[in-house]
């Protein structure tokens, strides 16, 4: 395997670098109060999170490619995005 | 014994119905679960053995196990407003355990980990009646390095063996697959061909030759989750899969399957 092979992956081994981001889009998608405190107000909800002022203002669009680009594991971009609507807009969805 | 293995869709999509998703699509998918459901009532199981890749829900970066087992009394999680609960079958959690690691597969055990919904999505649809315990195994499948498909190819060959020197008789589910590539820029584009010639070969019984492709062509072809369809062709061997269906969506390529495997009486 090369090392070209891997960073053309689709899903990649998340840099350390990335950490507080991914654990902020971890808590969005897995932890339901935060999820709901980050909805009520995004920027207190990340204070303690120790993001960079970049990685905050890509979260606030949930802007995923740059979100992807700085180390974001895609999978919690795509479900921390899904959890928000879901708890944003519940009539939109059918419960099955 | 093993008297029954199945391969299930368990995209949230299913469950949680956004305005996106084709509904008469759904709802063909719901009606594929349902023969599940059915089938498994005839083939009336102990326990139902899910393996399913864990959504970095039980697993986060503080460890990434390559395979685990769920050993406990019971295992909950959440998705959305479902709150679920299930029994886990602990002396055949167990010996899987023990006897994984005797074969030389470095299993992972835990007693206190959320279950993700990729184990819940599909039981929430083929659960027979009345409901019967659980062994949840975890393959990671999103958080690379992940385990070779060979190595889940062996480690499925191990657990078959496992299970049919077993006295419970025991259906085997993996869940997830096929094509589909959440939070990339593939989202809207995924390998409906490649799943369908997939697809072709395991109902000739040729599901052997999974255990040979890379890492890289299951990344390349959106189907990082067939390394727990792969586990499942491990214990089932050359048997011939029944594709109940196959129904692409926008971004998801869902299938449900079931390999009939040897006599259930």
């Amino acid at each position: 395997m090369s090392h070209g092979a891997l960073e053309e992956a689709h899903y990649r081994f998340p840099p350390s670098s990335a950490y507080a981001l991914n654990h902020c889009l971890y808590a969005i998608k897995s932890d339901r109060a935060f999820a709901e405190r980050y909805l009520a107000d995004s920027d207190a909800a990340v204070a303690e999170m120790r993001l960079s002022e970049g990685e905050r203002t890509d979260l606030r669009r949930m802007d995923r490619d740059a979100l992807v680009a700085r180390g974001a594991h895609p999978y919690l971009v795509f479900m921390a995005g899904l959890r928000l609507k879901m708890l944003a807009e519940p009539g939109s969805l059918e419960y099955f | 014994m093993l008297v029954g293995a199945f391969a299930v869709a368990h995209t949230p999509q299913l469950l949680i119905r956004p305005e996106t998703e084709d509904r008469a699509l759904v709802l063909r998918v719901h009606a594929a679960m349902r023969r599940v459901k059915e089938r498994l009532e005839a083939l009336r199981p102990d326990v139902l053995a899910v393996i399913a890749g864990d959504h970095v829900e039980a697993f986060f970066l503080d460890a990434v196990p390559a395979l685990a087992v769920y050993v406990g009394r019971e295992c909950a999680g959440t998705f959305g407003p479902y709150r679920y609960r299930l029994d886990i079958h602990e002396p055949l959690a167990r010996a899987i355990v023990e006897q994984g690691i005797e074969r030389g597969f470095d299993l992972l055990y835990t007693q206190d980990a959320k279950l993700d919904y990729a184990f819940y999505v599909p039981l929430h649809f083929v659960m027979p009646e009345p409901a019967r315990p659980i062994v949840p195994l975890h393959v990671n499948v999103y958080l690379p390095p992940q385990p070779t498909p060979a190595r889940c190819h062996a480690w499925g060959q191990a657990l078959g063996e496992i299970l049919r020197a077993r006295p419970e008789r025991v259906a085997l589910i993996a869940s997830g697959g096929m094509s589909h590539f959440p939070g990339t820029d593939r989202y809207a584009s995924p390998e409906f061909e490649y799943d369908r010639g997939l697809l072709e070969a395991l109902a000739e019984g040729r599901g052997r030759e999974l255990a040979r492709v890379t890492g890289e062509e299951l990344d390349k072809r959106g189907n990082i989750e067939l390394r727990t369809w792969i586990t499942l062709l491990g214990a089932v061997g050359d048997a011939r899969a029944d594709v109940y269906c196959y129904e692409p969506s926008w971004h998801h390529g869902n299938a449900v399957v079931e390999w009939p495997v040897g006599d259930p009486a």
